[in-house]
């Protein structure tokens, strides 16, 4: 029956996961991360960009040449509005004077905490939601995935900003509200996954041995899942960074915080696409990369997780 | 279980999905932090105005009679009156409804048509460098929302080649009669083109993808091989038996596909200046217009949560294994 | 008079690893009428001669020499497009399981008129369609389920389905691999029986492609005998029964109860086969061989003509009539060999 043999969510990806072959050991350790790696171009491209990130975002207030709220003047006082990319500037200058290089380096930490926070709590949402759906079975499963088909009729982004409008604009409430949507791709994902782990003998053997539900699900079946809520993780990442710079572009987004969409946000009623594309350009591109960067590395797991998907000799 | 079964037993589950949709929207307009009465009753009245606004909307009644009564008058289409227009919302979101429609079936047919040749393509060119960078370029994609990517088109196509209007959906001064003529017509192409092709970009990675790796499985089934065997022809084999095939994953995805364009498409609204129900919901909410929010964040979900359940009844149709497993 | 000529044929399966010489070295030839029988274990290479001949080869794999001629014409020569005028409307195929053998989302009536229209466009829809009912009633189908999708119908009836589509151009050459084995034991004797029948009707002929010897002994006219990529034994039926003269040949009429001699017992042959990957010098039986001798591991045994028409690739076929009363003892497989032991190999049945 076609409504329960869809597991497919989301995204794409999810629909590609359904055949995740649970080639799970129990720990991850850091040489089976390294094996994952070895020899995919793209996935170490992606690992490489989202470092790169990661080190602008920790060292941003160091590496921005100023302060990217400050409106700067020339010598005579003047504010330097729209200035072409210079040795000066070297991203150019902003409508109110602010410089754009420095924008985007500090705009870069807004992308990793909200990625990072919103994936975070989307993915812990939907693992346990998926976790004890798949566990218990009856009816804890049945209220639970019909809760996940009622967020799915849940427009995303309209919800994002109807709550960010009543809960107010702030960064956390941004998160927030990407999270409360977003869990239930993981959700059916994991859900699934969890109905074939649980057959496995040894967990039988773990429950017979007098494991609490608890302990089974927690020591025996998570370890199992993980690697694809690693995958849903990266994933998550990179939709939050895109839903975050949505709303910011819509003028919703935390009005005290420098981010990307926000400064397209501005670019754009200021008419500035016709007129200074170095305004424009660097705060979409770096989306476009950070995001890149964590499917690229969602990617290789997936390969990884899914045999099918690899390239045959 | 035979076909009636399966769509009786659906419309169970989407009349449940439809009362729990509108109770998490009576709960998000009503039950927020401070006086929701404020959400529903223009700002600037006085005490004894207010009041009687308050009554007429039956906002003094207990919660549970106002949620029985929001259920009735929105199963009516009734949404009250919108502040901004003073005019009733069901008049003012018609219109844009259609608009936000014909937008975004457009870009999502392109999307489709765009994912399945090309999925199909990438199927076929696999382990070669072509598939690399169409795999790269369908990544790209994904990876741009919606206002970026319509920002850069109009950069290109508006600003730069100048064959494309920034935005709006018909041209100053062009008129029509009546609602075919409004969206059969060369001022609509043109207008439409952009945020169009916008939304197809968007959308297009979730069936290329998905048609790339069901194809590649398609591709490795015994059928493939007999088909081969019986001297059919390439483009035979490919289109006709592999894409078919693939087809019936790509088409339970048109809702999820929809779900996502939805949120997109209010973004490109904005950038292109479309009027459509995302631009009218953006704007109500920054003037605090709240029964037109409500309403286009209605027809939103009403739009998803009906495409999630034709996508279940068209995929029964399409592949006649489900209704008799 | 000769139909298809098959001439040290050699199809390689290109891998990480290195080429597969999957078939190696192979000829056969094919009369009007004759049925060939190409037996052997599961990866000999026997379903890969068959499908270099349409060549409907996995991706990796290559037919690297040899030449496969077809009414005058040299098949491995031809462009994909040239070749797809001879598949099904000369060499047609039924397959191993036919399960997987048809199209899902189309009925089995859309695809024999698709197959006929393809090959044969001026043929009308209606005709077709009539054409199909009549391929129907050929395999004992009713024909009114013509138009069932293949889903509706039970493993035997799809078989005979995939029989019917393989019949619908009277095709010169039919392909046939394993085409009971996925079945029941009654409904295999029928199905073998309405092939036969069908075969003599429309005067085809075929090569069955199995690992059961019972079955090629009950309808084939001339056995080949396929092992590791090469035929070790190719001649009339008759003869390999009764007088086979590979070692191997000897092995596999034990392991059949339906043609082992009196009331001996069942012995299947230990070991698995031969890796194929870069294959070096020396006979590829002589690991699993009871009667291998220091020239079987260094030479490679070519074919030579025992009697007229009968082909070995046997170091020793000249001892053939002392070998055989050796090889229907049981001893003769189980004792365990110097060679064997060092490489620690376990029984192994046949199948």
């Amino acid at each position: 029956m076609s409504t329960q043999n869809r597991t497919s969510t989301e995204d794409e990806y999810d629909i590609l996961s359904q055949h995740y072959g649970g080639r799970s050991r129990l720990r991850q350790t850091l040489a089976a991360q390294r094996e994952i790696f070895r020899g995919e171009r793209l996935g170490q491209i992606g690992l490489l960009l989202l470092a790169i990130f990661l080190f602008v975002g920790l060292f941003a207030p160091l590496l921005a040449p100023y302060d990217a709220q400050e409106k700067l003047r020339t010598d005579d006082g003047e504010i330097k509005r729209m200035e072409a990319p210079s040795t000066e500037h070297l991203l150019g200058t902003t409508r109110l004077g602010r410089d754009v290089l420095s924008q985007v380096l500090i705009g870069t930490r807004i992308a990793l905490i909200v990625g990072s926070l919103g994936a975070f709590m989307s993915v812990f949402i939907g693992t346990n939601m998926g976790l004890i759906s798949g566990y218990f079975g009856g009816w804890t499963d049945d209220i639970l995935m019909r809760l996940t088909d009622i967020i799915y009729g849940v427009p995303f982004l309209p919800f994002v900003i109807v709550l960010v409008v009543i809960l107010g604009p702030s960064l956390l409430n941004v998160i927030l509200a990407i999270a409360l949507v977003q869990w239930r791709s993981t959700a059916r994902v994991i859900r699934s996954q969890v109905l074939t782990i649980k057959e496995r003998p040894y967990i039988e053997a773990a429950r017979a041995a007098g494991g609490s539900d608890v302990r089974v699900l927690y020591t025996h079946i998570l370890p199992n899942v993980l690697p694809l809520v690693f995958l849903y993780g990266a994933f998550s990442v990179g939709w939050a960074v895109i839903a975050e710079a949505s709303v910011s572009f819509l003028g919703f987004g935390d009005p005290l915080s420098v981010s990307w969409g926000k400064m397209l946000f501005t670019a754009y009623t200021a008419n500035a696409i016709r007129t200074a594309w170095w305004w424009v350009i660097p705060p979409g591109l770096s989306i476009n990369l950070l995001v890149i960067s964590v499917f690229l590395i969602g990617r290789t797991y997936e390969k990884v997780s899914n045999p099918e998907l690899r390239e045959r000799e | 279980m035979g076909m009636k079964e399966f769509v009786v037993r659906r419309i169970g589950q989407l009349a449940v999905t439809y009362w729990a949709f509108l109770t998490i929207l009576f709960l998000l307009f009503r039950i927020v932090p401070g006086d929701p009465t404020t959400m529903f009753v223009a700002q600037g009245l006085s005490g004894e105005a207010r009041k009687e606004v308050i009554e007429n909307l039956g906002l003094n009644e207990p919660l549970h009679i106002q949620y029985v009564d929001y259920i009735f008058q929105v199963l009516q289409g009734n949404f009250g009156t919108s502040f901004q227009y003073r005019e009733p919302v069901a008049g003012i979101i018609v219109t844009k409804f259609w608009n936000t429609i014909f937008l975004m079936l457009g870009a999502i047919t392109l999307a489709y048509m765009i994912g399945i040749l090309g999925g199909a393509l990438l199927a076929w060119w696999r382990g070669t460098d072509r598939e690399i960078v169409g795999l790269l370029a369908t990544l790209v994609a994904r990876s741009s929302p919606t206002f970026w990517t319509g920002i850069v088109l109009i950069m290109v196509f508006v600003f730069w080649l100048k064959w494309f209007p920034a935005g709006g959906i018909r041209s100053v001064g062009a008129d029509y009669n009546g609602f075919v003529d409004k969206f059969v017509s060369v001022d609509f192409l043109y207008h439409v083109a952009l945020p169009m092709l916008t939304g197809a970009i968007y959308y297009m990675a979730t069936p290329t993808l998905l048609m790339r790796n069901t194809m590649l499985e398609i591709l490795n089934e015994d059928f493939i091989k007999m088909k081969k065997a019986e001297g059919l022809s390439q483009y035979t084999i490919l289109y006709k038996h592999a894409v078919r095939n693939s087809l019936l994953p790509i088409v339970t995805i048109i809702a999820l596909v929809a779900g996502k364009a939805i949120g997109g498409q209010l973004l490109i609204e904005v950038v292109f200046n479309w009027p459509g129900m995302g631009r009218a919901m953006v704007t109500a909410v920054s003037y605090n217009d709240y029964p037109v929010a409500m309403a286009a964040f209605f027809l939103m979900g009403s739009v998803v949560i009906l495409l999630n359940f034709a996508a279940d009844l068209l995929y029964a149709h399409f592949d006649p294994r489900v209704t008799y497993e | 008079m000769t139909l298809l000529e098959i001439e040290t044929l050699k199809t390689y399966y290109h891998t990480e690893t290195g080429d597969v010489h999957a078939v190696d070295g192979v000829s056969l030839s094919l009369s009007r009428n004759e049925t060939l029988g190409l037996v052997g274990e599961s990866g000999s290479g026997k379903t890969t001669i068959a499908e270099s001949i349409n060549r409907i080869l996995p991706e990796n794999g290559e037919v690297v020499d040899g030449s496969i001629v077809y009414d005058g014409v040299n098949l491995t020569e031809l462009s994909e497009k040239e070749l797809q005028k001879y598949r099904w409307n000369d060499v047609s195929l039924i397959p191993q399981s036919a399960m997987n053998a048809f199209d899902p989302v189309y009925t089995i009536e859309e695809q024999i008129v698709e197959v006929i229209r393809a090959h044969r466009p001026d043929t009308s829809k209606a005709e077709a369609r009539e054409r199909a009912q009549e391929l129907f009633e050929f395999v004992d189908l009713d024909p009114e389920r013509v138009t069932d999708y293949p889903h509706q119908f039970s493993g035997g009836m799809k078989q005979r389905a995939a029989i019917a589509i393989a019949l619908a151009l009277d095709p010169p050459i039919l392909l046939a691999d394993e085409p009971t084995t996925a079945l029941d034991v009654i409904i295999q004797d029928q199905i073998l029986e309405r092939i036969k029948d069908l075969q003599a009707e429309i005067n085809s002929a075929m090569i069955m492609i199995t690992h059961d010897i019972s079955v090629v002994s009950e309808t084939c006219d001339e056995i080949a005998v396929v092992y590791g990529g090469r035929i070790v034994e190719y001649t009339d039926t008759e003869t390999v029964i009764n007088e086979p003269h590979h070692p191997y040949t000897m092995g596999l009429r034990n392991a059949f109860p339906s043609i082992a001699e009196g009331d001996q017992e069942l012995i299947s042959i230990p070991g698995s086969p031969p890796e194929l990957v870069n294959p070096e010098e020396g006979c590829r039986f002589a690991d699993r061989c009871p009667f291998a001798e220091e020239e079987c591991y260094e030479k490679t045994p070519q074919p030579r003509e025992v009697a007229e028409g009968h082909v070995v690739e046997c170091h020793r076929a000249d001892e053939a009539e002392e070998l055989r009363p050796e090889a229907n003892k049981k001893e003769a497989w189980t004792e365990e060999r110097p060679k064997d032991a060092a490489a620690g190999q376990e029984g192994y049945s046949n199948d």
